[in-house]
């Protein structure tokens, strides 16, 4: 008997009988035990948080002690940001809610994450001038279905020519409403097979495979 | 008062159905009656890997930023069976396999499968988890911006992401385009999926993502329950003509029993 292997599985399957249960019955015990258990889920997940702070000052520890690459300075600022996140959340005692965090998260944190965000923009243009290049006989159908669909969307056109919405609507409800719920109706099935095959202990990828 | 949850007694009775025909399946898988079809972009992951070997770049493997207590738990599991899978052709290939985190709570079970797919092809002492596995950022684009960096520092020759994905999908996928890497993307997040189509060179479509770990497995009686998917699907699809057929007609039997 592995037990590395075997302890694991075993918990697996009885956190996932006790999960199923409780989504298809109405007892209070499988209820309430099922509460504990998202409970302990809600503390291992803190005591995880950990790990990930202590593999940030590992990592970047490391580099700036060997200053081996050009980017060291970048990992001293990661470093002095968390700690000084932390020490302002806990300093005045209001943690994220203290106009100070907020301040901070604001000036710091939130423009950089905009722009990030923003910059989606360009990513999706060059990706979309890639592959609407009419190169072949599908990539022109895929092209001309698109130009209909980026028209429809915009507001002179369908106003000017209504066909354009028409032809949007269309392609969106018949054309890419069955695909779309084909695609969902595969990934619900695969779904449901993988939990199956987690719970019976057939699936032990997440567990390495032993 | 019922035992069972009120509305959940159609999906409770497709479920039990489910389990036996899962099991049926797994039998059938055992006695090598189930044949499934290739899946050409999980066959595509050793060729990338072999790829990087040659170049002499790494290999990125990325699961996403699911974690275990989200709706998308599943992805995430199909995911790291594939990082697990990676791990293995990295070792035994010799290509440096970069894998950064996102989920505390993922992390701590890639390390130990990462570790375990090292130790297991005798080479434990070439894996660096802290430089390998590194936590980047819990938050969507502090660890995009991290990945990108990496991709656009490292040149990776292979990148393979399967799991869930939001926006920095477009992100990543581009970014390691542009860096050269062969891509494998797969996720079961419908918006995503057309921007990994876009621009990978091979796509795993919604439900093959989740047959993707039986699949590398080779395992017969995994292989048997992909073989039962294709059951349920059969099942869905003539559902769905009847019952298409009965509305049409003004008896919506098919709608008001799967309602119950």
């Amino acid at each position: 008997m592995d037990y590395r292997r075997d302890i694991p599985l075993a918990i697996t399957f009885l956190v996932g009988v006790i999960a199923v249960m409780d989504y298809y019955t109405t007892l209070k015990s499988v209820t309430d035990t099922f509460t504990v258990i998202k409970n302990w889920g809600v503390v291992l997940y803190a005591f995880a948080l950990g790990i990930g702070a202590v593999n940030l000052f590992r990592v970047h520890g490391r580099r700036i002690s060997e200053r081996r690459r050009a980017d060291w300075p970048f990992s001293a600022w990661l470093l002095l940001m968390i700690v000084m996140f932390v020490v302002v959340g806990l300093g005045t005692g209001q943690f994220e809610t203290s106009s100070q965090y907020e301040w901070i998260y604001n000036a710091i944190y939130l423009p950089i994450d905009s722009t990030m965000y923003a910059s989606l923009c360009f990513y999706m243009s060059y990706g979309a001038y890639k592959i609407l290049r009419a190169r072949n006989f599908d990539a022109f159908l895929l092209f001309i279905t698109a130009i209909f669909v980026i028209l429809g969307n915009t507001p002179l056109f369908p106003a000017t020519f209504p066909v354009f919405f028409h032809i949007r609507e269309w392609i969106f409800g018949p054309i890419v409403g069955g695909a779309y719920r084909g695609i969902r109706i595969g990934i619900g099935i695969g779904a449901v097979v993988l939990g199956i095959r987690t719970l019976v202990g057939l699936e032990t990828g997440y567990l390495g495979r032993r | 008062m019922s035992v069972f949850t009120e509305e959940r007694l159609v999906p409770l009775v497709a479920f039990v159905l489910a389990w036996l025909a899962t099991y049926l399946a797994i039998q059938l898988g055992k006695q090598g009656k189930i044949r499934i079809r290739r899946i050409p972009g999980l066959d595509a992951i050793e060729e990338a890997v072999g790829r990087a070997v040659e170049m002499g770049r790494p290999v990125f493997e990325i699961v996403g930023m699911g974690s275990f207590t989200d709706i998308y738990a599943t992805q995430t599991v199909a995911g790291l069976s594939i990082l697990s899978y990676v791990a293995t052709l990295s070792a035994r290939l010799g290509a440096k396999m970069y894998a950064p985190q996102a989920d505390v709570g993922v992390m701590p079970v890639a390390i130990e499968l990462v570790r375990t797919a090292y130790t297991t092809e005798g080479k434990i002492e070439e894996l660096d988890i802290d430089e390998q596995l590194p936590y980047l950022s819990g938050e969507q684009f502090a660890w995009a911006g991290g990945i990108i960096a990496m991709a656009a520092r490292m040149k990776p020759a292979a990148n393979i992401m399967v799991g869930p994905f939001w926006a920095e999908s477009m992100l990543f996928a581009e970014s390691f385009d542009r860096a050269g890497a062969m891509q494998v993307g797969g996720t079961a997040r419908m918006y995503q999926l057309p921007f990994f189509a876009a621009v990978c060179d091979y796509t795993l479509l919604g439900e093959e993502v989740f047959a993707a770990g039986a699949y590398v497995s080779g395992d017969p009686m995994q292989v048997g329950t992909i073989g039962a998917q294709d059951w349920y699907k059969i099942v869905g699809f003539i559902l769905a003509i009847i019952g298409a057929l009965l509305a049409t007609a003004g008896v919506p039997v098919i709608g008001d029993l799967l309602s119950l």
